[in-house]
């Protein structure tokens, strides 16, 4: 092919390192790589960096999103995919399969020896240093018994291609292992986004693989084993994995909980849910093994649920994987691991590892010590975070030092040989580039074996010459194929579950926190979308008087001005103190409310409440909420990073903003049901603007102006509340005050008056579930109805009526005061009622140990 | 002997605790010498539920929770035990385990019959003893000279913990590090145990945590006021061929008839007697009392006899 050297394949030879996925060493294209290389070629580079560049796009605006711990660029990382896939053979892979599921099995023998009889240490194959003084083995996990057939139920390996072209495992991930849905999610981009890609390639799909995964969860209850209550069990947004768990929450179809959305009853573990507790079978968790219960592991863990292995230990909830699987993730099971495969299946290992020399033995610490520099070292636990000493690079001093700590501790540490691993071509600056790259592939326990997904997560190195691939740190990810000779069927877009068929959610099993972030997210969202409105009618005024300078207008201005610190409780502002200053430069004011997230009450901060309320809830987004949602924050961040505000900035912000706040309203009332917590935003959102509104109401209709001044109120107050052509559309004459208290307050058709959203609220909080056992109303419910008698016992004229001495209407005023306060217990019913609310959590005796 | 205990727990919480989860350690154990003939363990208010089992070190621990708000939590332990030091060591094997050399002691460890397997555990750092220090190294040195006994060279490291510590409540808490009981050569009864463990792992030597009780004696000629033992700790080494040999630094001697033992661990850690997760806001305040007295019955018959 001589038109390579013209093409992205340009440099790719000359850059090539020893052993590269792509080439042979004579230089030519490999068989299998041949098709996929014509492929690109054909798409071009131009269409490439396209095709890159809507990858990116759409990783973004479907929110896929890594968090890297202490990253400037704070949360949410884009993922980072590369538009070139990696790809092996069947005929190669069929193999690896095989030593993949060879080594799970011994992986789960292992396992339960270790927390059983502990033959592999009393019969010499595998010395008890190896598992002492790693921190993941947890004396408080020994000798509980599974009903499992597997002890082992997830296993992922890190595989890289050694110099004699064989794959190699390079590390075992037994805890919680991550990386599976982002392996999905990047073969869902890939074809979406270069179908032309798989052009004449036949690339296996992991249906399969996840329903496998699926009917493991189901499988592993041992209690309720009809139609068990599976949950995941997330650490919380701020896992640098979250995406990943909210993904598999939506695509498997299971809840997404954090430890205290769960408790431990009667050697139970349940859900806090909406009509109380439910009894959960299966946690599938997302939390490392020492967290899972600070009762009996680490003390400190307010992730965990206490109690949890007693529970475990009744066989009363299946955990995926068991507690105290991490003690596999040990390299100094490797040097062990030819002997343990002979003992256990009297076999040969399959997949070769690095060679590694476990410095708890004399001869090989000898042997390490003798040319220190010459390996690499590793703690046999992740107890400091991926702690690699690549020892050709250390100084003499930081030398020392190491050797200092090892003959302190020398079981603690393993030395493994220094491997160049494959490169494979990543396009980079329009160029094919050879980088190095780590592989990662899942095995699911299925039947008396595992099975393996055809395919996984592969990273590249960030850098040209790095050793070192991590997501921690960085770096890109390339869709994975399994190429085969014969076609293979489509991917499907969910994970089907066919033998349960009894509807999964009501009302009732909502858990409490998903209804309160719901409830809090209905809130927030309205406060916002209120403000947002009222300050952009504000704003427009600001714009009229520019142009006229009538006096009444100025006058109804500081009305307004006042009313905004009022209507969003943002004392002093234009009130008090500093009322002159204020007033003399509103717009400083103003610009505060908006973007201030430390002012109480500002917009920013509604806005920054959404947010955290909202991401709480990402299992239950449409990726088309996160692209408005992502539009949003994108303006925000625009107008912070603006030096000059004018009137015309902020309203034209407000047009953007208002729009997609409606846009993402519409979208939360058509994607959530009402049944998985919907009912619970409604309710929020009611509470928030009718409050609000309350709020408006009082600071702009209680003191009774002259006509000219009157009218201008008026006015604004049905510009901010949407409701000037309805007033036109009803009346179809002046604006009078009597009027519109009538539309906006007591109309009971209109969906802006109080009235009407009072008894909507009324009917929506009539739905939640009845904590009493027989047909008593709730203590919320007997809140709105004291609202609705209030309203209905007064009529236009009481409200109309002025007080003589202080010219205002203190009976409409009263009113509203108290309707206001009702609103304020019933909010505070319902958190009382529905949402959760354990004390803190603490030790009782504080030991301050953390280990 | 026959002891009678009695071990109360009492916590206050400030404004009540909505639930609790927690583990105990306190029921002595049965071994040759040391005989648990009656136990009850009283918990108010009424666990919903409550589970015992043995620990990974053979300690009974027992499970409890109660999920009713309350204001206070009362745990009490009560025991009759026999204790029979006589019967739990062999003379003649312990006279010759007693000369095992320290060298020799580390060739035995080599093994990998079962009971060396779970003794090999105790080399190791743990929770609360977790990093070797050089202070403590040349400590230990002094008394671990090559050649001699695992036990003499143990004996006297016991010694001189005794003499050069001062038994100081109040200056040390149990997030203390050893170093700074070390530097400050103060602290109380599990310091001083915890400081020899770790002297003895630092020369590669086998030591573990026993906690328990002792039974302390009033002043000469006044009677013994009600609740005003404590609770003990002391270490244990195991010497090849013959088993575990305790020592009490705090007290310099080998523990004997006025020792009840309740649980062995690698350190502290292991073997807290009381420790829970709660639910509750505000602050919480514990008060514990222990009493160890031979038992009345046990006395009344012993006089009984001696009027023949």
């Amino acid at each position: 092919m001589k038109t390579l050297t013209k093409t992205i394949f340009k440099n790719y030879f000359s850059a090539s390192s020893k052993y590269d996925e792509l080439l042979t060493s004579k230089m030519s294209i490999k068989d299998n790589w041949k098709v996929l290389s014509q492929n690109l070629l054909h798409i071009g580079t131009e269409n490439l960096a396209i095709k890159q560049t809507e990858l990116n796009w759409l990783l973004s605006e479907n929110g896929v999103t890594y968090n890297v711990y202490n990253d400037p660029n704070g949360l949410n990382r884009p993922w980072d995919l590369n538009v070139v896939p990696y790809l092996i053979h069947q005929n190669e892979w069929t193999n690896v399969e095989k030593g993949i599921q060879q080594r799970a099995e011994l992986l789960n023998l292992i396992l339960k020896d270790l927390y059983g009889k502990r033959e592999l240490l009393k019969n010499g194959i595998l010395p008890p240093e190896v598992i002492y003084a790693h921190s993941g083995f947890l004396r408080a996990c020994d000798q509980i018994k599974y009903k499992n057939a597997k002890q082992l139920s997830i296993y992922a390996a890190d595989l890289a291609r050694g110099p004699d072209g064989r794959m190699w495992v390079v590390n075992d991930r037994t805890q919680a292992p991550s990386g599976m849905g982002y392996a999905l999610e990047n073969r869902f981009s890939t074809s979406k986004v270069i179908p032309e890609l798989f052009t004449n390639i036949n690339v296996t799909q992991p249906t399969n693989f996840f329903n496998d995964f699926n009917q493991l969860l189901i499988n592993s209850a041992a209690t309720n084993a009809e139609s068990p209550m599976v949950v995941i069990l997330t650490p919380g947004p701020h896992n640098e994995t979250y995406f990943e768990h909210s993904y598999l929450s939506s695509f498997l179809g299971y809840p997404l909980v954090k430890g205290n959305d769960l408790v431990v009853r009667h050697g139970k573990v349940w859900l806090k849910s909406l009509k109380g507790l439910k009894q959960v079978d299966v946690i599938l968790r997302r939390i490392d093994d020492t967290f899972m219960d600070p009762l009996e592991l680490r003390e400190d863990s307010y992730l965990g649920v206490a109690g949890l292995l007693e529970a475990v230990r009744l066989q009363n909830v299946s955990i995926i994987n068991p507690i105290g699987s991490g003690v596999l993730e040990n390299p100094a099971l490797n040097p062990f691991m030819k002997n343990i495969c002979k003992y256990f299946l009297n076999e040969e290992l399959i997949l070769p590892q690095i060679a590694s020399w476990w410095c708890g033995q004399e001869k090989e610490r000898k042997h390490v010590l003798a040319d220190l520099p010459s390996f690499v070292l590793k703690r046999i636990d992740r107890s400091n975070r991926e702690h690699i000493y690549f020892c050709e690079f250390l100084d003499k001093a930081a030398l020392e030092q190491l050797k200092k700590e090892i003959l302190e501790f020398p079981f603690r540490f393993i030395a493994q040989e220094k491997i160049a691993f494959s490169t494979a071509p990543n396009f980079i600056k329009n160029q094919l580039e050879p980088r190095k790259i780590l592989c990662r592939t899942f095995a699911i326990a299925k039947d008396d074996s595992y099975s393996v997904m055809p395919g996984g997560l592969v990273r590249v190195a960030p850098e040209r010459e790095e050793l070192f691939v991590s997501n921690q740190r960085g770096g890109t990810s390339k869709d994975f194929w399994i190429v085969t000779d014969t076609p293979q069927p489509n991917l499907q877009n969910y994970s089907w579950n066919k033998s349960n068929s009894s509807p999964s959610t009501v009302i009732n099993d909502v858990p409490s926190h998903t209804a309160e972030n719901l409830f809090w997210s209905g809130r927030y969202i309205g406060r916002a979308l209120v403000t947002a409105r009222y300050l952009r009618m504000v704003l427009n005024q600001m714009t009229n008087a520019q142009y006229n300078d009538r006096k009444s207008e100025s006058e109804s201005l500081k009305i307004l001005f006042q009313s905004i610190t009022k209507i969003t409780s943002t004392f002093p502002g234009f009130i008090g103190e500093n009322e002159a200053e204020a007033l003399q430069n509103p717009l400083k004011e103003i610009k505060d409310i908006i973007l201030d997230e430390h002012k109480i009450g500002s917009f920013a901060q509604s806005m920054q409440s959404f947010s955290n309320s909202y991401y709480a809830l990402r299992n239950l987004w449409s990726r088309d909420m996160w692209r408005v949602f992502d539009g949003i924050q994108k303006h925000i961040k625009t107008l912070k990073n603006k030096e000059d505000y004018t009137v015309y900035t902020l309203t034209n912000f407000f047009d953007k903003i208002i729009t997609r706040l409606i846009a993402f309203m519409a979208l939360t009332e058509e994607s959530i049901m009402v049944r998985q917590g919907l009912l619970l935003y409604f309710i929020g959102l009611q509470l928030e603007i009718s409050a609000m509104n309350i709020e408006k109401f009082r600071a702009v209709l209680i003191v009774n102006y002259d006509e000219e001044l009157e009218y201008e109120i008026l006015e604004s107050l049905l510009n901010s509340h949407e409701s000037l052509n309805i007033y036109r559309y009803s009346y179809n004459s002046y604006l009078s005050i009597e009027n519109v208290i009538n539309l906006i307050i007591l109309d009971k058709e209109y969906s802006r008056s109080l009235t009407y959203q009072m008894h909507r609220l009324k009917k929506d909080i009539d739905k939640l579930p009845s904590t009493h056992q027989n047909n008593e109303l709730t203590v919320c419910q007997e809140n709105m109805n004291l609202v609705i008698s209030k309203l209905e016992s007064f009529t236009i004229s009481d409200m109309l009526s002025i007080h003589s001495e202080s010219n205002m209407r203190d009976k409409l005023d009263q009113l509203l005061s108290d309707l206001s306060d009702l609103l304020h217990v019933t909010s505070m019913s319902i958190s009382d009622t529905y949402f959760n609310h354990s004390q803190p959590q603490k030790q009782l005796v504080n030991r301050k140990i953390s280990n | 002997m026959i002891f009678d205990l009695w071990h109360k727990t009492k916590y206050i919480y400030e404004n009540g605790a909505s639930f609790c989860h927690n583990l105990t350690t306190i029921k002595p154990k049965t071994f040759p010498g040391q005989t648990l003939l009656d136990y009850t363990l009283e918990i108010s208010p009424t666990p919903t539920d409550i589970t015992e089992r043995t620990d990974f070190f053979g300690n009974a621990v027992t499970r409890f929770s109660i999920q009713q708000h309350h204001k206070e939590l009362i745990v009490i332990a009560k025991s009759k035990v026999e204790r029979d030091y006589a019967s739990q060591i062999d003379h003649e094997t312990f006279l010759k385990a007693k000369d095992i050399s320290i060298e020799d002691t580390k060739l035995v460890l080599k093994g990998t019959a079962s009971e060396l397997i779970d003794v090999r555990q105790f080399l190791m750092p743990s929770p609360l003893i977790s990093s070797n220090s050089e202070t403590i190294k040349s400590y230990a040195a002094m008394s671990f000279k090559p050649g001699r006994s695992f036990y003499d060279a143990t004996y006297e490291l016991m010694q001189r913990i005794y003499t050069d510590f001062d038994f100081v409540p109040g200056f040390t808490n149990i997030a203390t590090p050893l170093k700074e009981v070390m530097l400050a050569k103060k602290g109380v009864c599990q310091d001083f145990a915890q400081i020899a463990i770790a002297c003895i792992r630092s020369m590669g030597l086998p030591a573990k945590y026993v906690s328990g009780y002792i039974e302390t004696l009033p002043p000469e000629g006044k009677e013994k006021l009600i609740g005003t033992d404590a609770s003990h700790a002391w270490f244990s080494v195991y010497l090849p061929n013959y088993g575990w040999v305790d020592f009490d630094p705090t007290n310099n001697q080998i523990p004997k008839n006025q020792h009840i033992v309740v649980a062995h661990g690698r350190d502290y850690y292991d073997v807290p007697p009381l420790k829970g997760v709660i639910y509750s806001m505000g602050k919480n305040t514990m008060e514990v009392s222990v009493d160890l007295r031979p038992s009345k019955d046990y006395l009344a018959q012993m006089q009984s006899q001696s009027q023949q």
